[in-house]
Formats: C-alpha cells, sequence, structure tokens
C-alpha cells in the first residue's frame, strides 16, 4: 500500500534521514523504532507532504506523493496523528472531529463515522461538547486518534503516541491502536516505547542516526542482540 | 443627556467599526498579516458607489453589490500580488508592502479623481426617544453591520470552511493535515474581507463624502480597535469596537473631535501597557 | 595579491578623494534649487538613518513623526515666544522628545508589548502629538502652520539667508548619524539585538538585558531624528503637522526610503532617501500635482515589486552581493584545501 524508496531528506544542508526504504502492506502495522533525534518524525513529515524529501520516491496506491501537498496526501487516504496529538484546543471536541471529516468522501458519512467513533471511545461522547484545549492528556490523545479516523483513511500514520503520558494512560492508548488494527486499518507507527509497539507489529524497522539498521518481524527483533541490550533491556 | 446622546451615538459608531474590526482580525487571525490599506480599500468601494450613481445614475443598490464584487476582485488581487509572495518574510516587510499598497491605492484615486471631494450631500432624517436623537442615516448601517457579523457567525460555526478558518487560526500545519487546504483558505479570507469591505463601503456611503486620504482617517481607529480587543480574537474586536466607539463620541460631544480621539489614543496606550496582548489577546511572549 | 589590494585602495581613496571636493565645492557651483535638493536628502537621509538603528533589529516604528515633532515644534515655539536661540533650544526639544519616546518605549519594552503590538502603539502616539499640535492651534497654528520668527541672517539662532551654511550642517550630521550607525554595528550591541529579534525568551534566559538594550537604541534613535526634524524645520522656516509629524512623511515615507535602500547596510537608507526625494522632485516637477498620483502610484507599485523580489533593498541587494563575490574570491584564492 505504501511503498517508500531510498527516500533522503533534510532541512537545508542538513541531511536528516538517508536512503530509506519502507513498506507498508495493506492491512499490516508497521512500526519504526529508534533513540530520539533519530529522523522518525522527519521520515512521517515527509510522508504526509510537510517536507519535500531531497531525492527518493513515495508511492500510496500505486500513486506517487512525494511531492504532493498535506491536504493533497490526506485526501488520498493518509491520516496523521502527530507528535502530542495536535488537536485544536479552541474548538471542542466534536468540532475537532468535524475538522478530521473535513475530506469530502468523508462528509458524506460524518453522522455514521460519528456513531461508530463514539462507540470505540466512550469518553468522547460524553465530552464532545468540552473544549479539546480542556480535556487530559489520554483523553487528547484518544480525540487525535478519533479524528484521523473521521476521514476514513486507508493508512494512519501515528507519531510517538506514548509521548508524555503516563504509563497507565499509555497502556490505554495502546489498546486503542488494538482497537484500530483489528478493525483492518494499515498502521504505520513511530514509537519510542519499544517494548509496547513491538507487540502490536507485524513488520518493525530500526532507524539510527537517519539510516535503516535493521528491519524484520517481532521475533527478529526479540532475538537480535544489540536490540535487546540497546532497546529492550534484556 | 448630552452623555446618553453620545452613548448611543457611540453604539452605532461601534457596530460599523465591528464590522471593520471583524475583517481585519479574520485576516489576521488566518494569515498573521496586517491589512493596513483596508482603509484604502472602503475608499475604493465609495468610489465606485458614488461613480455609478451619482454619475452614471444606476440604482444605489445595484451600485453597492458592483462595488462588493469589485473590492472581493481587489483584495483577491491584493492577497496573490503582495501577501502571499511576502508570508514567510520579516514582519517589516509585510508591514511596509501594504504601506507601499496604501500608497498605490491613495495615489491612483487622486490621478483619476483629483483631490476633490465627491459624496452624496443628502440629510438623513433623525428621530427621538425621549430625550435622545438617533439618526436613520447612522441606524441602518449599524443593523446592516450586526445583520452580517450574525450571518459571518453562523458562517464560521455551521460550515466546513468556517471550520477550516477557525482550525488555520489555531494550528496551521495541523489544518494541513485535517486535508485543509491552507492556500486556499488564505485566499478565501481575503476574500471575505473584500466583501465586508464592501458592505462597509455600502454603509459609509450615505455618511461620507470620499477623497484620497480618506482611509487613513478611520484606518487607524480601526486597527487601534483590533489591536485593543487582542490581535486575532474576534470577539475581542467586537467588545473593543464598542467600547472606542462609544468613548470617541461621548469625547467628542464633550470637548472637541480632535480631543475625542486623542482620547480614544490615551486610552489605548494606557490599556495595552497594563494588558500588552490587548483584552481578550493571548500573551505571545514575556520580556 | 598585495598589489592589486593595494591598487583597490588607491582607486578607492581616489574616488573618495573627488567625491569630498564635489560635495565641498557643490554649494558653490550648484544652482539654489539643486542646493536646496541636497539639503532635503542630506537631512532626511539622516533621520532615516537614525530610524534605522531601531527598524534593522526588528523594532518597527511608526512613530518618529511624534519626535519630530516634539523636537521641531518646542524648539521652534521657545524661539517665537522666549526668543531662546534654537542651538540651545534644540537641546531642551531633543530632551523633551527623547524622555517621551524612549519612556513610551521603555513602557512597552518591559511590559512585553513588541512586534505588531508595538508598531500599533508608535503610530497611535504620533497621531496623538499630530492631533495635540492641531488642536491647539491658538499656540501651535494648528493645520495653518507655524511660521519661525525671521531675523535674516542670524547665525546664532541658527537662522542663515544663505543654504551654505545649512548645506554644510546637515551634511555633518549624516555623517554623524552614518558614523554611529557603524558604531552600533560594530558593538556587542548588535549581536545582543539580533539575538533579541530572533528569540526574546531564549536571549534573555542566557542573560541579555533586553529591555535595556533595545531602550537604548531607541533612546539614541529619538536624539538624532529629534535633532534632524529641527534642523529640518529651522532650515524651511516653517512648520506643519502634516509635514513632520504626518503619516505620510514619517509613518509611511521614513521606513519607506530606509526599506528602499535596504536597512540592514550603512549607505542603505541614504541611498534610499536619494532616490526617493529625487523621484518625487522629478514628477513634481515633470508631470504637475495632476500627473503626480499617476506617478506616485507607479511608484509605489514598483515598491512592492521590490520588497518582493530585493528584500534587503537596492543598495543592500547589490552591497550582498560584492559580499558574495569577496567571499568567493577569498575561497578560489584560499591555499587552505
Amino acid at each position: 500500500m505504501l511503498n517508500i524508496e531510498k527516500l533522503s531528506a533534510g532541512y537545508g544542508k542538513f541531511s536528516i534521514i538517508k536512503d530509506i526504504s519502507i513498506e507498508v502492506a495493506d492491512g499490516k502495522t508497521v512500526i519504526i523504532i529508534g533513540p530520539n533525534g533519530a529522523g522518525k518524525s522527519t521520515l512521517l513529515k515527509v510522508i504526509s507532504g510537510l517536507l519535500t524529501p531531497a531525492s527518493g520516491t513515495i508511492y500510496f496506491d500505486g500513486q506517487r506523493i512525494d511531492e504532493k501537498a498535506p491536504h493533497e496526501v490526506v485526501n488520498l487516504g493518509i491520516s496523521v496523528v502527530p507528535e502530542g496529538g495536535r488537536i485544536f484546543p479552541e474548538l471542542t471536541a466534536y468540532d475537532n472531529l468535524r475538522a478530521g471529516a473535513y475530506p469530502k468522501r468523508a462528509r458524506k458519512h460524518f453522522k455514521e463515522n460519528l456513531q461508530e467513533i463514539f462507540h470505540l471511545f466512550p469518553i468522547l461522547k460524553q465530552r464532545k461538547n468540552q473544549l479539546a484545549g480542556s480535556l487530559s492528556g489520554g483523553e487528547r490523545q484518544m480525540l487525535a486518534i478519533a479524528r484521523a479516523l473521521m476521514s476514513e483513511p486507508k493508512l494512519i500514520m501515528l507519531d510517538e503516541l506514548s509521548a508524555g503520558l503516563g504509563p497507565i494512560v499509555v497502556t490505554h492508548v495502546f489498546e486503542h491502536v488494538e482497537k484500530i488494527k483489528a478493525r483492518g486499518y494499515s498502521i504505520l507507527m513511530v514509537e519510542q516505547n519499544v517494548l509496547k509497539a513491538l507487540r502490536l507489529a507485524d513488520y518493525a524497522y530500526l532507524l539510527e542516526s537517519g539510516k535503516l539498521q535493521f528491519q524484520g518481524t517481532e521475533q527478529d527483533f526479540r532475538q537480535h542482540p544489540h536490540i535487546r541490550l540497546s532497546y529492550l533491556g534484556i | 443627556m448630552l452623555i446618553l446622546n453620545g452613548l448611543v451615538n457611540g453604539l452605532l459608531y461601534g457596530g460599523l467599526l465591528a464590522l471593520l474590526a471583524f475583517a481585519i482580525n479574520l485576516i489576521f487571525g488566518v494569515l498573521n498579516v496586517l491589512h493596513l490599506a483596508y482603509g484604502q480599500c472602503v475608499m475604493i468601494g465609495l468610489y465606485i458607489i458614488y461613480v455609478l450613481t451619482i454619475l452614471l445614475h444606476i440604482p444605489f443598490i445595484i451600485s453597492c453589490f458592483v462595488a462588493i464584487v469589485a473590492l472581493v476582485g481587489l483584495n483577491i488581487l491584493i492577497h496573490v500580488s503582495v501577501v502571499q509572495p511576502l508570508l514567510k518574510t520579516p514582519l517589516l516587510n509585510q508591514l511596509i508592502a501594504l504601506a507601499g499598497l496604501i500608497i498605490v491605492l491613495e495615489n491612483v484615486a487622486l490621478g483619476i479623481f483629483g483631490g476633490d471631494y465627491l459624496g452624496f450631500n443628502l440629510i438623513f432624517p433623525a428621530f427621538a426617544i425621549g430625550e435622545v436623537y438617533i439618526r436613520i442615516s447612522m441606524l441602518i448601517p449599524f443593523l446592516c453591520s450586526l445583520a452580517a457579523l450574525a450571518i459571518l457567525w453562523l458562517f464560521l460555526h455551521k460550515t466546513y470552511t468556517g471550520l477550516a478558518i477557525k482550525a488555520v487560526v489555531q494550528d496551521r500545519e495541523m489544518a494541513s493535515l485535517v486535508a485543509m487546504n491552507t492556500k486556499q483558505i488564505y485566499l478565501i479570507t481575503f476574500a471575505i474581507g473584500g466583501l465586508l469591505a464592501g458592505i462597509v463601503a455600502a454603509c459609509f456611503a450615505p455618511i461620507y463624502v470620499v477623497h484620497p486620504h480618506f482611509g487613513l482617517a478611520f484606518t487607524l481607529t480601526a486597527f487601534v480597535t483590533v489591536v485593543l480587543g487582542g490581535l486575532g480574537n474576534l470577539l475581542g474586536g467586537f467588545i473593543a469596537a464598542f467600547f472606542i466607539g462609544i468613548v470617541s463620541q461621548i469625547g467628542a460631544i464633550i470637548f472637541t473631535s480632535e480631543i475625542g480621539e486623542i482620547l480614544v489614543y490615551v486610552i489605548f496606550i494606557l490599556i495595552i501597557l497594563f494588558r500588552p496582548q490587548g483584552l481578550l489577546g493571548v500573551k505571545v511572549r514575556s520580556a | 595579491m598585495k598589489g592589486t589590494d593595494s591598487l583597490r585602495r588607491g582607486i578607492l581613496f581616489l574616488v573618495i578623494a573627488v567625491l569630498a571636493v564635489l560635495l565641498i565645492l557643490s554649494p558653490f557651483l550648484l544652482s539654489s534649487y539643486l542646493i536646496h535638493i541636497l539639503i532635503l536628502i542630506f537631512i532626511w537621509s539622516a533621520i532615516t538613518t537614525a530610524w534605522s538603528y531601531m527598524g534593522r533589529f526588528g523594532l518597527v516604528s511608526f512613530g518618529h513623526g511624534s519626535i519630530l515633532g516634539i523636537g521641531a515644534y518646542t524648539t521652534a515655539l521657545l524661539f517665537n515666544y522666549y526668543g531662546l536661540s534654537p542651538w540651545i533650544g534644540m537641546f531642551i526639544a531633543t530632551l523633551m522628545a527623547v524622555l517621551f519616546f524612549t519612556g513610551l518605549g521603555y513602557c512597552c519594552f518591559r511590559l512585553g508589548v513588541a512586534g505588531h503590538y508595538f508598531a500599533i502603539t508608535t503610530l497611535v502616539e504620533a497621531m496623538v502629538i499630530n492631533l495635540l499640535i492641531i488642536n491647539f492651534r491658538d499656540f501651535t497654528g494648528g493645520s495653518l502652520g507655524l511660521t519661525i520668527y525671521p531675523l535674516g541672517t542670524a547665525p546664532l539662532f541658527f537662522q542663515f539667508e544663505s543654504k551654505t551654511y545649512v548645506y554644510f550642517i546637515s551634511l555633518l550630521f549624516l555623517l554623524l548619524t552614518l558614523y554611529i550607525w557603524k558604531k552600533i554595528d560594530r558593538s556587542n550591541a548588535k549581536r545582543a539585538l539580533i539575538a533579541i529579534e530572533n528569540d526574546e525568551v531564549a536571549s534573555s534566559s542566557i542573560g541579555i538585558p533586553i529591555v535595556k538594550y533595545k531602550t537604548v537604541v531607541t533612546a539614541i534613535s529619538a536624539f538624532l531624528t529629534s535633532i534632524g526634524g529641527i534642523i529640518y524645520a529651522q532650515y524651511m522656516m516653517i512648520l506643519h503637522p502634516d509635514a513632520i509629524t504626518g503619516l505620510h512623511v514619517a509613518a509611511i515615507g521614513v521606513p519607506f526610503k530606509a526599506i528602499l535602500g535596504g536597512i540592514f547596510s550603512l549607505w542603505g537608507p541614504l541611498v534610499g532617501t536619494a532616490l526617493y526625494t529625487g523621484l518625487e522632485e522629478f514628477f513634481r516637477v515633470a508631470y504637475g500635482t495632476r500627473f503626480i498620483g499617476w506617478s506616485m502610484a507607479v511608484f509605489g507599485v514598483v515598491f512592492i515589486i521590490l520588497i518582493i523580489f530585493l528584500p534587503r533593498g537596492l543598495y543592500g541587494t547589490l552591497d550582498q552581493i560584492f559580499q558574495e563575490r569577496k567571499a568567493f574570491k577569498a575561497d578560489k584564492h584560499s591555499t587552505i584545501p
């Protein structure tokens, strides 16, 4: 579904990621792990169209998207939950969900999708008229995920979902991701919490210093000595 | 009850200011640009209305409609040619480019019409409620302004485009990540600004006479209103408009009209010093 | 290489010497009208340069008209009503102008009024001064203007019938403002102010006294602007609120001229003022009042195009090209691999 080949990008003279090749197959969950500053967020920015790559190609559903503007990328079916969720603080939770349903195809089924979301995340139904900025950290993350779902995406990209959240909240958040995965969405997830992320992964990539150092299934990762030492603490 | 008259007149004047403030705030909130040449746009609208109505004997309402369409076009042109290229450049460049636009528009008016005043010279009746005199020429624009504001409010809160505008104001990047075409939103915002400028011109036409320097006088009042309410804050601008309307009218009635203006400016400076972000603005940074 | 360097320096020296001779001889060779234009250019270049002390660091002021107004009017009024020589009145007036403007600036900086808010605040206070001058017309002559009581040639009272003296006074004043520009450019203040413009919070967190630097540069700018305004008023012998504190001249005109030439370079404001004043005069003479509208409109359009494509101004862009070529050549001749 998503095919990235030899992607390189950076800011001005600074190259952040080099020669990245990643694949997300239909309905699969792919995780990208790596330390801070490895370029994981930059990678998502390039895919979503916020940053133009220096070289390489990105294909989504057979279409080339590496030169497209963000709103075009989202319209094609990729949804993003950026780091911190970035809900619109001065809009109500309900309006945030409306914003998620902005693409024309999603507007048609707004009412049904909304019911689905409220079914998946009952708390949001309770808080729907509350200003999003006044929700708790975990609720905001939930809202951000729900908003991403409202656009009827084919692929959902999640950037550091667990960042800044307490451990119990993190567990809840990952449970949401499991629910989404169970519904058959393709997921591309960038995470620092390797342990929890690996459990959801169909396939994973290790990004260090802007380059892909390793890739494989959950098993491959669990058995790799460097990863066991540096990331799993085993 | 002189003061009561001042109060009522101030409210009516404030209604019009509120429309101006709304447009400037909207543009600032979405694009982070102060449309310094907004007053000049209104001036162009007035010229169009006068030329069509007085010289070509076209009915007033149709002239107003033409002016509104023309101003939408003018502002789209301004956006595409001046504002958009400068969106990522420093503050000074944007401000000065728009100041340059003031020069261009004023001098185009000067070139076409010379320095003569152009106006309707009509006298409208006033009616009294108790001791208070209300001029029809101020009441109707006031009502139009409130109607326009109400429609705009509905637009912002009930339509998807309105939602997009609100989203862009809060988080431009995230808005694009929910499939909102920010470039298009910028353009639409400027077009709305033009629309409102046209409505303001239509409201001003019966009351004022126009000349090339018409814009400067009330542009400053409009910007004072906007900054006082908090740049980008629509509700703040609304409240500030009535506040300034009332202060300036009462000041003008009690003293001279210059003192009325001075009073507004002095109060503005005092309030800004005590609340640098304006009445309802958000604190951006502290020294 | 050393040979070409000293040759270059020699040519530069020659050019400067020729220019200096021309400048000194001009008042004796040129027509009265041309000397008048030169004087205007000198005075307004100085004022514009002084404005750019603030402008180049992001402290956009639309309120320098208030400084010009307070300085010029106070000096003129002290002379008209009390016979106080402008040479002394100048300092009292400038003190008042600097205290007013810098005081307001200090309050703004201290309380966090910056960027757009600061720009509008300066615009507003200039309007206040403008309106006060107009309102107290019994005292100041209001919109009709204030004439300085003519004494003929009275050097002790800053009045000269011959333009030559004002020519040299304004030229020296211009050189002073350029000199101070250079001093600021070489000082620690410059780096501090650039840091402040980039990120105030970060700057203050590493201990840069933001308010102090902003206030000092504002005071210097106000001081020189005031004197410039006084020289202008004394030369013209007539003061008009619109010509001195008006929006077109001070709020729009001064920043315009500075940016036209380029606010980040020493000669920028001078080049911008010379060009602007020259063109304005040219259009006025060639086309009269009717067509001045169109010519100024065209000028405005050209200016906007300029800002979009040459954000560093006319001179500034040339300067940048020269600097880049110098660096490139240095690279080429570098012995370091």
